[in-house]
């Protein structure tokens, strides 16, 4: 079978006087002069719908027909009586208007508070990396001068305390971001720092104390004292 | 009066209009549901089962289609359930039983055409269900293409390819059976054959 047979045999019951475009009318009429595969196809096919027309379901009678009305007449009844209709759809379209616009809405705030809530940091707050990178240079100067100004601690203290060697760059960081995120040092009371603590970062290697600090820094998610000790060890 | 006007009354609690609109669809129904369960005594059930249905949803029903097309629509899937139904708990009813009372003048008559039935009736319960119902819709009830996609979803283009696809399918079947009785002649097919 060629190409063209499959192609115009799919509009073939609907030769002649059926719902054909015209342009498929002629070229099934041209089609069908010269291919005989075809001819024969188009007469079998109206052999079938004539047998299925023949063959549609006789009508079974008066007698039939009077039973199914009455038998129906029963059961709509039954269901008029039950209540079973369902009641007519209360609302045109403006009745789901606040539906309509609400669902939108819903959906806008509750992406906004994933959003919020789920990224690690919040709307309104830098990055802590950002913070600290971009601090980095300035580090020096505000730190010192918080706790310079809000820790006065007494000055025989500080003199009882052995000079403390520079913090290293991470200590830097970690203690400036803290700071930016609202534990910093200014609320520090001066009476607030514990002289055994002082003596034992005194005590310390300068490796000592960079470990103890990291550790301080896994504390501090859980509500550290890091407060405390941030003004002593940049001190 | 209108089905638009019937169905309106109908809505508005009017027993009488809604029996109107049976009185005028039951034998479209029936004849629909003959042809796609192949069983009078449940194409009778599924034509009752399908009014009761529409009255009991009537109310939803807006008027933007016809109630022709909406109460086809109804009894297809009613078939459609019954015939997944069947598949699923076994066919009780053989194809040969179903007797359909005819108009033929003679008895000998009579005979021929309901051994043609069931012979298409076989062969159509062979198709998909889907085929049986754009057959039965083209074929029995004239509806258009724009009415059977509007009855079986889709488009009218899918439901000419269907109805295209289902002739042919008809036809092989038909032609396979003819071919079966020529190569294993039964006296009663044989008759059956010759007659045509």
């Amino acid at each position: 079978m060629r190409w063209q047979c499959t192609l115009l045999q799919r509009w073939l019951p609907e030769y002649p006087d059926g719902d054909l475009p015209a342009f498929w009318r002629g070229r099934l009429q041209v089609h069908l002069e010269r291919c005989p595969t075809c001819r024969e196809e188009l007469v079998a096919l109206k052999e079938v719908e004539a047998t299925l027309q023949e063959a549609s379901a006789a009508d079974p009678g008066p007698e039939f027909w009077t039973e199914f009305s009455r038998q129906m007449h029963l059961k709509l009844v039954q269901a008029d009586q039950a209540g079973q209709m369902a009641p007519t759809p209360t609302s045109p379209w403006w009745g789901r208007l606040p539906y309509l616009v609400g669902a939108p809405a819903l959906a806008g705030l509750l992406l906004w508070l994933a959003v919020s809530y789920l990224t690690p940091e919040r709307p309104g707050t830098a990055p802590t990396s950002q913070l600290a990178t971009t601090a980095q240079p300035a580090a020096k100067t505000p730190v010192a001068e918080i706790v310079k100004e809000k820790s006065a601690v007494p000055a025989e203290k500080m003199a009882a305390v052995p000079q403390a060697l520079p913090p290293s760059d991470e200590t830097k960081n970690f203690i400036y971001t803290s700071q930016r995120n609202g534990n910093g040092g200014e609320e520090m009371a001066p009476d607030d720092e514990p002289d055994d603590l002082e003596a034992t970062l005194a005590g310390m290697t300068p490796q000592e104390r960079d470990a103890f600090l990291k550790k301080l820094c896994q504390h501090e998610k859980d509500g550290s004292c890091l407060r405390k000790f941030s003004a002593i060890a940049f001190a | 009066m209108t089905d638009a006007q019937l169905v309106a009354r109908a809505q508005a609690g009017d027993l009488s209009a809604f029996e109107d609109l049976v009185t005028k669809y039951q034998r479209e129904i029936y004849g629909l549901a003959c042809r796609m369960v192949s069983d009078p005594e449940e194409a009778k059930d599924l034509a009752q089962q399908t009014f009761l249905q529409a009255f009991i949803h009537l109310r939803s029903f807006r008027q933007e289609a016809q109630f022709r097309t909406w109460i086809f629509r109804i009894a297809i899937n009613q078939c459609y359930n019954f015939l997944k139904s069947r598949k699923k708990y076994g066919d009780p009813v053989d194809c040969d039983e179903v007797v359909l009372v005819g108009e033929d003048d003679t008895p000998e008559e009579e005979l021929i055409s309901q051994d043609e039935r069931r012979r298409v009736y076989a062969a159509l319960k062979k198709l998909p269900p889907k085929q049986q119902a754009v057959l039965t819709l083209k074929v029995d009830q004239g509806l258009s293409y724009q009415e059977i996609s509007e009855v079986l979803g889709g488009t009218p283009g899918a439901a000419r390819v269907n109805y295209c696809q289902a002739l042919k399918t008809l036809k092989n079947y038909l032609r396979s059976e003819e071919d079966e009785v020529a190569m294993h002649p039964s006296p009663a097919l044989a008759t059956r054959v010759s007659r045509r």
